[in-house]
């Protein structure tokens, strides 16, 4: 056993364990950060700091910061904003993010009203069926994605000859499928906001003469605003990142960044600087406005499996 | 007057609905007007969920290859043929394809593994009350926000075998003797199985948060009084607390990891190595490489039974371990 003197008392113990605690978090916080602050840096390299033999962790040797401090322009000389002006005239940059915009806005848009108007019959009225309703949309998360990408390409390829209607390589094919692949989310999602809007908010706005519909649309769709924006935003994220029915689905004029991206990498050379450039231009307004949205966010997350 | 008429129209649908359908006309005011709010919702989702999959069950039974995709309706049925010639471990594909199947348990348990412990781990601390909290919080949540597609490709770029810099740290301080392989060979599942967690654990992390945040005070209080440390409170008042929210967790990571097709698609790039093909991967890059449909749909009903028997088993077991224990 421990003698006496030697054991801690529990204050010391406590603060022991905060330190362990604080440094645990500590590491926690360089393994998840470091990812994003290696690709911002890699951004500004060139070609030959990329590739050098020995990578400098940081853009600048420590010697150097005072010197920096006093004429901040020299970080001009030692950062290379090159790759953000070169990308965008070796790649089609400038189409995959439109594309993906146009994607991904439009499926947002669609799966918000299917989805607000789904979420608020699960949310405020008890029907017959809503059990197997619910059941039905959580196993839609479940289907291998491929299970249903197969037969798809072969509806769209015989919608194109026989109905001769383009599906293949269009927006409204690509935007069809996300937006069904996403309500059963966004319904899930917005019924949690739903909950926690009073039953008697109907009612007043319907003693008030309003028609259900009319309660929904002028009452309370504008009160679970900051939960619709959550949720706009997370199909937003599912829809720019989809790569499965992308690849097969949307190539040529419609090539999303998600799929564009990763011909930053070809057979012989990896252009990871342009690469890095693109892929930061595209994160910093997502984690911007996550900053911002990330209440309700968070909250429509883990509503759902934690009251469960 | 457009009230009345709209209100005429409303009442003719219902008759005319009503008469169609004899369980519509029973219903209440409310729950029809639930069922037109749902409409839309289950209308995309039998042509884009259901369809489809009775399809794809469909065609798994018929010989759909390249002569046939463009009128997949002409090909003949064959019955098991598909199954058995893709199930078969003799033959190249079949092997291949058990292969694809044992990566895919790895990629999944392994996932779940980082990412409850990671998860975990960040969801205590986060619990405790210190200053930067909150913005702690925000930054653990960042792999999570950021376009997966680009963190996937970030940890490609630093995976690199030349110019990647986890080989150039890891040899620096001197925990390797030469630059490892981490996107070719046997490391690859690894790999994998690292870079999912770290996009993954967040979600993980703030699901376990939040269930942290619902167990009572009381519980800690009287604990204390008994004189439990923190170990004896972690395992005998944390753990079995967020017992619910983490069935919640271990379900659907390994299902969502199961069927995760993104991670192996970007992380290995173009030409992903054999060790990294997860079932997914590998039916992918089959049915599409020489349109071999209907054995790709086979290999696709396989994975989904799979991943729901995994699913059933789990939850089944959940439901025995919470009897025996008798939790109410």
């Amino acid at each position: 056993m421990i003698p006496e003197e030697l054991r801690l008392t529990p204050a010391a113990k406590d603060g022991l364990f905060d330190l362990l605690s604080r440094a645990v978090l500590g590491c926690l916080l360089l393994f998840a950060l470091f990812p994003i602050y290696w690709m911002v840096l890699t951004s500004f390299r060139t070609r030959t700091e990329i590739t050098a033999a020995d990578p400098q962790l940081l853009p600048f040797a420590l010697e150097e910061i005072p010197a920096i401090v006093r004429d901040p322009a020299l970080l001009l000389e030692i950062l290379h904003y090159e790759n953000y002006i070169t990308m965008w005239g070796r790649f089609p940059v400038l189409d995959y993010f439109i594309n993906s915009l146009i994607i991904a806005t439009t499926t947002t848009a669609f799966a918000l009203v299917v989805g607000c108007l789904g979420g608020y019959a699960f949310s405020k009225y008890g029907f017959p069926g809503k059990g197997a309703v619910g059941g039905a949309l959580l196993a839609t998360q479940m289907i291998p994605g491929i299970l249903i990408l197969l037969p798809m390409y072969l509806l769209f390829l015989w919608v194109q000859t026989t109905l001769e209607i383009p599906m293949i390589d269009t927006y409204h094919g690509i935007i069809f499928v996300y937006t069904t692949f996403t309500v059963p989310v966004a319904i899930w999602m917005l019924r949690g906001f739903f909950d926690t809007i009073p039953d008697s908010v109907e009612e007043a706005a319907r003693v008030d003469g309003c028609s259900r519909l009319q309660a929904l649309v002028r009452v309370i769709l504008p009160m679970a605003a900051p939960g619709i924006a959550a949720t706009g935003m997370f199909v937003f994220l599912v829809a720019f990142n989809e790569v499965l029915f992308a690849s097969i689905l949307a190539s040529g004029d419609v090539t999303p960044f998600a799929i564009g991206i990763q011909s930053f990498e070809t057979q012989t050379t990896a252009y990871w600087g342009e690469m890095m450039a693109a892929s930061t231009v595209a994160t910093a307004p997502i984690l911007l406005l996550f900053v911002i949205f990330q209440k309700p966010i968070v909250e429509g997350l883990t509503e759902g499996s934690v009251k469960q | 007057m457009p009230h009345t008429t709209k209100q005429f129209r409303e009442r003719l649908a219902d008759v005319q609905l009503g008469d169609a359908l004899p369980f519509y006309s029973r219903l209440s005011e409310e729950q029809r007007f639930a069922y037109k709010l749902l409409a839309p919702a289950l209308a995309m989702m039998c042509l884009i969920h259901l369809l489809p999959i009775v399809w794809g069950t469909l065609i798994s039974f018929m010989g759909v290859d390249s002569s046939y995709v463009q009128e997949w309706y002409r090909a003949p049925f064959v019955g098991v043929e598909n199954y058995s010639y893709v199930l078969d471990p003799r033959t190249v594909v079949g092997g291949r394809f058990w292969f694809a199947i044992r990566q895919t348990v790895i990629f999944a348990v392994g996932s779940l593994v980082v990412t409850y412990v990671l998860g975990l781990t960040a969801a205590l601390i986060l619990n405790q009350k210190f200053t930067g909290r909150f913005v702690a919080r925000t930054l653990l949540l960042l792999p999570w926000v950021a376009p997966v597609v680009v963190t996937l490709l970030i940890w490609r770029m630093m995976f690199q075998q030349q110019s990647g810099i986890i080989n150039h740290v890891l040899l620096s301080i001197g925990l390797i003797n030469e630059p490892i392989y981490w996107l070719i060979g046997d490391n690859t599942i690894w790999t994998l199985v690292l870079t999912h967690s770290w996009t993954q654990f967040p979600l993980v992390m703030i699901m376990l948060y939040a269930g942290l945040q619902g167990i009572p005070d009381q519980l800690y209080e009287a604990a204390s009084i008994d004189g439990a440390g923190r170990w004896e409170k972690f395992r005998y008042i944390t753990f079995p607390q967020l017992k619910p929210v983490s069935a919640v967790v271990v379900l659907l990571v390994m299902l969502w990891t199961m069927i995760n097709f993104t991670a192996p698609f970007v992380l290995l790039g173009a030409q992903p190595p054999q060790a990294g093909q997860v079932g997914i991967l590998y039916i992918y890059e089959f049915a599409f490489s020489n349109y071999q449909f209907g054995r790709g749909a086979a290999m696709s009903v396989v994975l989904f039974l799979i991943a729901m028997t995994m699913a059933m088993i789990y939850y089944k077991y959940l439901f025995d371990d919470d009897f025996a224990e008798g939790d109410r």
